[in-house]
C-alpha cells in the first residue's frame, strides 16, 4: 500500500510524523518535569511544617501545653492539614474539617520519616507526610504527626498545562504537515520538469534532452543517464529510419525504371529484338532486386539471432586461397596485385566466412586504383584468429568509417555506380556474420591504406 | 521428360509451365496440394516441383505421401521461407534440391537439368567436343581447330562446365557455385570477367563464336547448328 503513495505524500507523512514525535515528546517531558517540580515543592513545604511541629513538641512541657502551642501555631494555615495523635488515640491537634485517612489512622510503625503519601477523600486529593516522634514531656508515649496539603490547585494547573501543550502540539503538527507538503512539492519540482520534458519526446522529436543543469545534483546523474539512453535511442532510431528510407529509395528506383521501361515498350509496336533487349534489361534489374531482398532477409535473420552458423574447424588460409582464385581474374584486369600471408584456423561456418571475406575483397578491389595491391593477412593468437584485408588507395574520411557498416550506406552519396556497387549491403552482411560468430570487424584508414580486420574468437 | 509443378500462385505456376515447356519438357500444373498429390500418384513424372506453402496439403505433406507410397522421383522445393529449418526439413524428408524465392528462371532450369542428369550415368567420355572445340579431361588439354589453347586451371573448369552443359543457359550463380564453389550471391562481375577472358582465348580469331551471353539469364556455349 505504501508503494502506491506519491512521493509528496510519503515525504509529507515522514516529516509530519517526525514533527509529531518531537513535539509530543517535548510536551511529555515538560509535563513530567512540572509534576516532579510540584512534588518537590510540596515535599519541602511539608517538611518545614513537620519540623515546626517537632520543634513545638520538643519545647512543650505537657500535653496540654503542646495542644495549646500547636493550636496557636497551626490554626490559621490555609490549605494545610495537620493531625497529631498520641499512641493511646488521643488527639493533640486536628485541623478543622480534616479527617484522617482510614488506612493511615493506626499509626504505622514501619513508615519512613519523610516519604510522601497520597490519598483522596471526598473528591479532594491530599499529599502528606507521616512521622512518629517522642515528645519531650513524656518519653513513654509516641506521637503520630500527619502533615498534609490539598493538591487541587496543582492538579488544576497540570490540567491547564496539559491542555495548552496539546493544543500547541496539534497546531504545530498541522503547520509542520502543511510546510512539509509544500517543501516536498517544491523539492520535487525538477522531477515534474523532467516528466514534462519526457512527455514532449516523440519519435519525431527525439533530440529533446533532460535539463541536466537545471536539476539538483542528486537528479543530475539520473538526467545524465537518461540523456545517454536517449542518445543511443536517437542514434538507433535515426539509423532505422534512414534504413527504411534507403530501402524505399533502393526499391523505388529500380521499380520505377522497370515500370517506365515496360510501359514505354508497350506503348508502340516494336520488333522482336527490341522486346528481347527490354526484357533482358528488366531481368537484370529484377535480379538485382531479388538479390537485395535475399540480402535483407539474411540481415534480418542475423539481427533476430536466427542465424545458426555451423561450427567446423577450417583453415582460413585455404578458404582465402579459394577466394583469391575467384577474384584473380578481376584483379588482373584492373592491374591490382592480390597477395595472401599467414596461417590460422577458424571454428565457424565456412560458407559464411567465405561470404564475409568475399564482400571485403570485392569491396577492396573496387576501391583500389590500378597498380595498387590488396593484401590478406591471417594471424592467430591464443585468443583470436584475425583476417585482415588491406588495400592501397584513397583514405576514407574518418568521420565516415563507423558508418561504413550501416546498411545501404555508401561513402559516395551520389550512388553513381549502382551496377558495380551492389546494394550497399556487403559490409553490413559481413558485420552480421562476424556478430553471429561472436567476433568483430574493425576498419582503419590512413596513409593511403585501408584495412578491414575480421576477428574470430577462439584462436588455437 | 515429364515434370509436375505444384504451385498455388497462378502467375508463377503459369510462367513456370510455359518456361519449362519451351525448354522441351512435358509439364503439368496443379494448383493445390491435394490435386498435386493425385496427379503425382497417377502420371509418371520424372520430377516434381513443389511449392512449400500450398492450400490443402502443404509441400511437406505431399512429399511425405509420395515417399510413403514408394514413389522415389526427384523433388525440387520452392520456398519463400528463407529459413534454415525449412532447408533441413526438406532435405531430411527426401527432397533433392530447393530454391528460395525469388529465384531466377535460369537458375531453376539449370537445377532441374542437374537433377534430371543425376539419374543418368555413363557416356562419361574423356574428351568433350562442341563443333571444332575439343577438351581432353585426362590430359587437361584444350584445342580448337587443332590449335592448342592454354588455359588456367579455373578457366579449364569453367570451359568444362560450359561444354558438359552445352546448349544450356547457365546463370552466373550456378557458374560461381560449380567452378569456384562460391555458394552464395557473390560479385557477379567476377563471372563476367572470367567469361570474357575465356571467350578471348576460345573465340577470338574464329569466325564461329561458341560462347554467348544471354542477357538477363547467363551464358551458354553452343555451336550455331544447335540453335
Amino acid at each position: 500500500m505504501f508503494r502506491s503513495l506519491s512521493l509528496t505524500t510519503r515525504l509529507t507523512l515522514f516529516f509530519t510524523l517526525a514533527a509529531a514525535a518531537v513535539v509530543f515528546g517535548l510536551a511529555l517531558l515538560v509535563i513530567a518535569a512540572s509534576e516532579r517540580h510540584f512534588i518537590e515543592l510540596d515535599h519541602m513545604a511539608l517538611q518545614d511544617k513537620q519540623h515546626l511541629i517537632e520543634d513545638i513538641l520538643a519545647r512543650s512541657n505537657s500535653a496540654e501545653d503542646a495542644k495549646w502551642l500547636l493550636r496557636e501555631a497551626l490554626s490559621h494555615h490555609h490549605g494545610l492539614y495537620v493531625s497529631v495523635h498520641d499512641s493511646k488515640g488521643e488527639t493533640l491537634f486536628q485541623s478543622e474539617g480534616f479527617r484522617l485517612p482510614r488506612e493511615l489512622s493506626p499509626a504505622d510503625e514501619g513508615n519512613g520519616n519523610d516519604a510522601l503519601i497520597h490519598w483522596a477523600d471526598e473528591g479532594q486529593a491530599f499529599r502528606g507526610m507521616l512521622v512518629r516522634v517522642i515528645p519531650a514531656y513524656d518519653a513513654t508515649t509516641r506521637l503520630d504527626i500527619l502533615v498534609a496539603m490539598d493538591t487541587a490547585h496543582h492538579t488544576r494547573f497540570m490540567l491547564e498545562l496539559r491542555r495548552t501543550l496539546m493544543t500547541y502540539a496539534v497546531v504545530t503538527i498541522v503547520i509542520c504537515g502543511l510546510l512539509s507538503w509544500f517543501a516536498a512539492y517544491k523539492g520535487l519540482a525538477p522531477l515534474r520538469a523532467m516528466k514534462s520534458r519526457a512527455t514532449t519526446l516523440t519519435s519525431q522529436r527525439l533530440h529533446q534532452r533532460m535539463p541536466v543543469e537545471a536539476v539538483p545534483i542528486e537528479m543530475a546523474d539520473l538526467a545524465h543517464e537518461l540523456n545517454k539512453m536517449l542518445d543511443r535511442l536517437e542514434d538507433a532510431f535515426t539509423r532505422l529510419s534512414e534504413f527504411s528510407s534507403n530501402l524505399a529509395h533502393e526499391l523505388r528506383t529500380p521499380l520505377s525504371n522497370l515500370l517506365t521501361q515496360t510501359q514505354v515498350a508497350l506503348a508502340t509496336r516494336r520488333d522482336a529484338d527490341t522486346y528481347r533487349e527490354i526484357l533482358a534489361s528488366n531481368a537484370e534489374e529484377l535480379q538485382r532486386l531479388g538479390r537485395m531482398v535475399s540480402d535483407m532477409l539474411f540481415l534480418a535473420k542475423a539481427e533476430r539471432g536466427m542465424m545458426l552458423p555451423n561450427r567446423e574447424r577450417f583453415s582460413a588460409a585455404e578458404e582465402t586461397h579459394a577466394l583469391i582464385e575467384f577474384y584473380e581474374a578481376v584483379a588482373e584486369e584492373k592491374g591490382v596485385r592480390l597477395a595472401q600471408r599467414g596461417e590460422g584456423e577458424i571454428v565457424g561456418d565456412r560458407l559464411m566466412f567465405r561470404r564475409a571475406l568475399s564482400n571485403l575483397l570485392s569491396n577492396a578491389l573496387r576501391h583500389t586504383p590500378p597498380h595498387g595491391e590488396v593484401t590478406i593477412e591471417i594471424s592467430q593468437s591464443s585468443q583470436a584468429t584475425r583476417v585482415s584485408v588491406e588495400n592501397t588507395g584513397e583514405d576514407i574520411d574518418p568521420r565516415v568509417l563507423p558508418r561504413l557498416f550501416d546498411r545501404f550506406y555508401r561513402a559516395d552519396p551520389s550512388r553513381s555506380h549502382p551496377e558495380t556497387d551492389g546494394a550497399g549491403l556487403g559490409l553490413a552482411i559481413t558485420r552480421a556474420i562476424m556478430q553471429t560468430h561472436g567476433g568483430s570487424i574493425s576498419v582503419t584508414s590512413a596513409q593511403g591504406r585501408t584495412r578491414f580486420c575480421l576477428e574470430f574468437p577462439g584462436g588455437t | 521428360m515429364k515434370i509436375l509443378i505444384v504451385e498455388d500462385e497462378p502467375k508463377t505456376g503459369e510462367y513456370l509451365r510455359q518456361g519449362l515447356s519451351e525448354a522441351g519438357f512435358v509439364v503439368d500444373l496443379a494448383q493445390d496440394g491435394t490435386d498435386g498429390l493425385h496427379l503425382a500418384l497417377q502420371g509418371e513424372y520424372d520430377l516434381v516441383i513443389l511449392d512449400v506453402m500450398l492450400p490443402g496439403l502443404d509441400g511437406w505433406q505431399v512429399l511425405q505421401s509420395l515417399r510413403h507410397r514408394g514413389l522415389q522421383m526427384p523433388v525440387l522445393f520452392l520456398t519463400a521461407r528463407d529459413q534454415l529449418e525449412d532447408r533441413v526439413k526438406g532435405l531430411e524428408l527426401g527432397a533433392d534440391d530447393y530454391l528460395v524465392k525469388p529465384f531466377s528462371f535460369a537458375e531453376l532450369l539449370a537445377r532441374v537439368r542437374t537433377i534430371l542428369r543425376r539419374g543418368r550415368s555413363g557416356n562419361e567420355s574423356t574428351v568433350l567436343r562442341v563443333a571444332d572445340l575439343e577438351l581432353d579431361l585426362l590430359r587437361r588439354r584444350v584445342s580448337r581447330g587443332g590449335r592448342r589453347i592454354r588455359l588456367t586451371a579455373k578457366e579449364f573448369g569453367l570451359l568444362e562446365l560450359l561444354m558438359r552443359r552445352h546448349g544450356e543457359v547457365l546463370p552466373r550463380s550456378l557458374i560461381a557455385s560449380q567452378v569456384w564453389d562460391m555458394n552464395f550471391d557473390s560479385d557477379t562481375n567476377v563471372i563476367e570477367v572470367a567469361i570474357r577472358r575465356l571467350r578471348a582465348k576460345i573465340d577470338e580469331g574464329h569466325e564461329v563464336k561458341l560462347i554467348h551471353t544471354v542477357r538477363g539469364m547467363g551464358y551458354v556455349l553452343e555451336a550455331p547448328e544447335e540453335h
